[in-house]
């Protein structure tokens, strides 16, 4: 029991680092990312690759992982600078999608369909059954780390800026911001990050497959995001945790449902996720925890006066 | 605010609740507990819930004929959602809060590598209907078997099978899998022998259309081809192979040319002449009949039979090893799979052969299930089929 519920914790906060990566960009500079599980699986590969083909220390791969999630992360907005909304969903979707599909057919790179077995976990066969509690330590420190940064960023100038390009972008521009700028940083930075959860996701489960980076977890992202509140870190973090919670206990709520089958149990599972979502969103339709916009600070020619 | 506190709180005991749940039932009774971890949901939906059920139309008959050790089979069928990430949760939740001794049913072959790792580790049993190579070269440490033939074996199989037909020129049509690659160098190499050519295209599975993949497949003039992809891509592959025009001979795995393709394509000319191959479950044995009525359906597919195999399997290992472990039954599941002694086709009569004391040999509704030291089946019969007339006929077991 204990094991399992490391391992969900572990889980959930990896899904912890997607919602605050989705959280920036999303919730702070206003751009649709539809291609997060495409970020997580750069990042997954790029990780999973170094440390077991070229045989790099786990560490090295987690910064190649951030690395080359930003990276990829510049290349899409820098390809997209004149895209928003709507448009900008679409290619990030197709985006993800094409990482899907190179990983899938590449097979001297990524060994295709068969996927990365074997990708190494920090001192794990020294660890043995303890691995999971060690594991899950590692990624809430990395947790905590970028969960303070964002904070740091949500409060800082910066965090205001993307908010003022959010909102208006134009404005933004006008009043001297360089636009594109902070939205490539933004988004490159938000894509490093969810690059990092791929790596930290690989490294413990120790297998990596296409299959694994269908669009279903950027809608679980979402769902994380939209039911903990958009544009509060605290409330993206938290709504990732809570989605994990929901995941697996509807697993046992359907368990003390009797006569049923196995089929209509699992259908029942999906029904409970789906209606506990929609009162989320009915009742609290700005999150859990909605967003906090701190006061401007006052000009010293106010007081002045 | 004080109402709010209160209102946490109860979820939060709710919560609990729902997660102790298991643990108080545990301490009722003690009994042996496995479970199915089939696709319910997903690409995989329309096979895992028959998995599911005839697993446990097995377990009611061995609970109703006294359990195993004088203890009683507790089945829980987890949905594996046909993707490794919700796999490896439910699997997870298995071994660690139901604590099962065997995991049985994984279909797709990325479930099963993802969930590999997590039993062997955890020291508990695994079998899986997965084709690919790659599954059973993993370091199981002996923690897994599996009763379908891998994909070298069925490849080599349709290739054999299509030079007896004489083919000449084979094109494969294939989507990419884990054995896109296998499939294209075994086939070379075979093709060759026998003095053909091969030639290989390998398509996106998600596509509406295939006619630039079927002209250029047709300007090389084949006369046979080998379309190895699943039942959505098959059927568009097929319709726009026919409107081509093409004259040849065509032969699919028995899982994508199947009744449904037929009846989803739904004119009788499109698919007059095709052919489709599978892993022949052991039609006419008293275990296939079994499995036939368990499930209601008149042909059962090989996944079901198998599963079907895995359960029996399991137990009487149990029984063999007498522990209800993944150990035991690692230790014992190739005692009572093979090497000779009372032959049995169903685990409540190979039970009380054990108690008294005989060495069994089961031969199950998928075939013999005699596993080699990787864990690979040894032995498996084939069968061909033809459609003729919308209808599916035999046209041999071997």
């Amino acid at each position: 029991m204990l094991n399992y519920l490391l391992f969900i914790a572990t889980i959930g906060s990896i899904y912890g680092l997607l919602a605050l990566s989705l959280n920036l960009i999303w919730g702070g500079a206003g751009m649709v990312n539809l291609g997060l599980a495409g970020f997580f699986a750069v990042g997954a590969y790029a990780s999973a690759l170094a440390t077991t083909d070229a045989h790099l220390p786990i560490v090295a791969g987690w910064i190649l992982a951030l690395a080359a999630g930003g990276l990829a992360g510049l290349v899409v907005t820098l390809s997209t600078t004149r895209l928003r909304e709507d448009y900008l969903a679409i290619v990030t979707l197709g985006f993800a999608e094409v990482v899907r599909l190179v990983a899938a057919n590449e097979v001297w790179l990524t060994r295709g369909t068969d996927g990365i077995s074997g990708i190494p976990g920090p001192w794990k066969a020294l660890l043995g059954s303890d691995f999971n509690a060690v594991y899950l330590l590692i990624v809430l420190t990395i947790l905590a780390l970028v969960f303070l940064l964002m904070r740091r960023i949500d409060r800082s100038p910066y965090g205001r800026v993307l908010r003022a390009i959010r909102e208006d972008a134009q404005v933004a521009q006008v009043a001297g911001k360089p636009v594109l700028r902070f939205k490539a940083e933004a988004f490159a930075l938000s894509a490093g990050i969810a690059g990092l959860a791929g790596a930290l996701y690989g490294h413990f489960t120790s297998y990596i497959a296409p299959d694994l980076f269908l669009p279903l977890i950027t809608v679980y992202v979402f769902l994380a995001v939209a039911g903990g509140g958009t544009g509060r870190p605290a409330g993206a973090l938290i709504g990732a945790y809570l989605l994990m919670v929901l995941l697996e206990s509807a697993r046992f709520l359907v368990e003390l449902v009797p006569v049923i089958s196995a089929v209509q149990r699992a259908a029942l599972k999906e029904l409970i996720i789906a209606v506990a979502l929609i009162l989320v969103l009915r009742l609290a339709p700005g999150g859990l925890l909605s967003e906090r916009v701190p006061a401007a600070p006052r000009l010293p020619m106010e007081g002045k006066s | 605010m004080k109402r709010v506190t209160l209102r946490r709180r109860t979820a939060l005991l709710s919560g609990v609740a729902a997660l102790a749940a298991p643990a108080v039932l545990r301490a009722q009774s003690d009994p042996i507990k496995i479970a199915t971890l089939t696709p319910l949901t997903g690409a995989g939906g329309p096979y895992g819930p028959v998995m599911a059920k005839v697993a446990a139309s097995v377990v009611d008959e061995v609970n109703a004929a006294g359990g195993v050790l004088g203890r009683r089979i507790q089945l829980t069928s987890e949905d594996d959602q046909t993707n490794p990430d919700a796999g490896v949760r439910a699997a997870r939740k298995l071994i660690d809060v139901d604590k099962v001794a065997a995991i049985m049913g994984t279909w797709a072959s990325s479930v099963t590598t993802a969930v590999a790792p997590l039993c062997w580790e955890s020291k508990t049993f695994l079998c899986t209907v997965s084709g690919a190579d790659s599954i059973t070269q993993l370091p199981h440490q002996g923690f897994l078997v599996r009763t379908q033939p891998n994909s070298t074996l069925q490849v080599a199989r349709s290739g054999t099978f299509m030079l007896s037909l004489g083919a000449k020129k084979i094109y494969t049509m294939i989507p990419q899998t884990p054995f896109t690659q296998t499939t294209f160098d075994l086939m070379g190499k075979l093709v060759a022998k026998a003095g053909a050519t091969h030639q290989g295209l390998i398509y996106d599975d998600k596509k509406t259309t295939y006619r630039t993949e079927v002209d250029q497949v047709l300007r090389s003039n084949p006369d046979m081809i080998f379309a190895a992809g699943y039942t959505p891509d098959t059927i568009i592959l097929l319709k726009d192979l026919y409107r081509a025009g093409f004259k040849g001979k065509i032969i699919g795995f028995g899982y994508a040319i199947n009744q449904k393709l037929v009846d989803q394509i739904g004119q009788p000319e499109v698919v007059e002449g095709v052919y489709a191959y599978s892993p022949s479950p052991d039609e006419g044995s008293k275990a296939y009949e079994r499995v036939k009525k368990a499930t209601g359906l008149a042909n059962p597919d090989p996944y079901t039979c198998q599963v079907y195999d895995h359960v029996n399997l399991v137990l009487m290992a149990i029984a063999q090893g007498k522990a209800a472990t993944g150990v035991g039954i690692k230790d014992n599941i190739r005692a009572v799979a093979q090497g000779g002694g009372t032959a049995v086709d169903n685990a409540v009569d190979g039970l009380k052969a054990i108690a008294a004391g005989q060495k069994v040999d089961y031969s199950g509704a998928s075939g013999p299930c005699d596993f080699d030291d990787k864990g690979d089946i040894i032995d498996c019969k084939f069968r061909y089929d033809q459609i003729k007339g919308g209808k599916f006929t035999l046209v041999k077991i071997g």
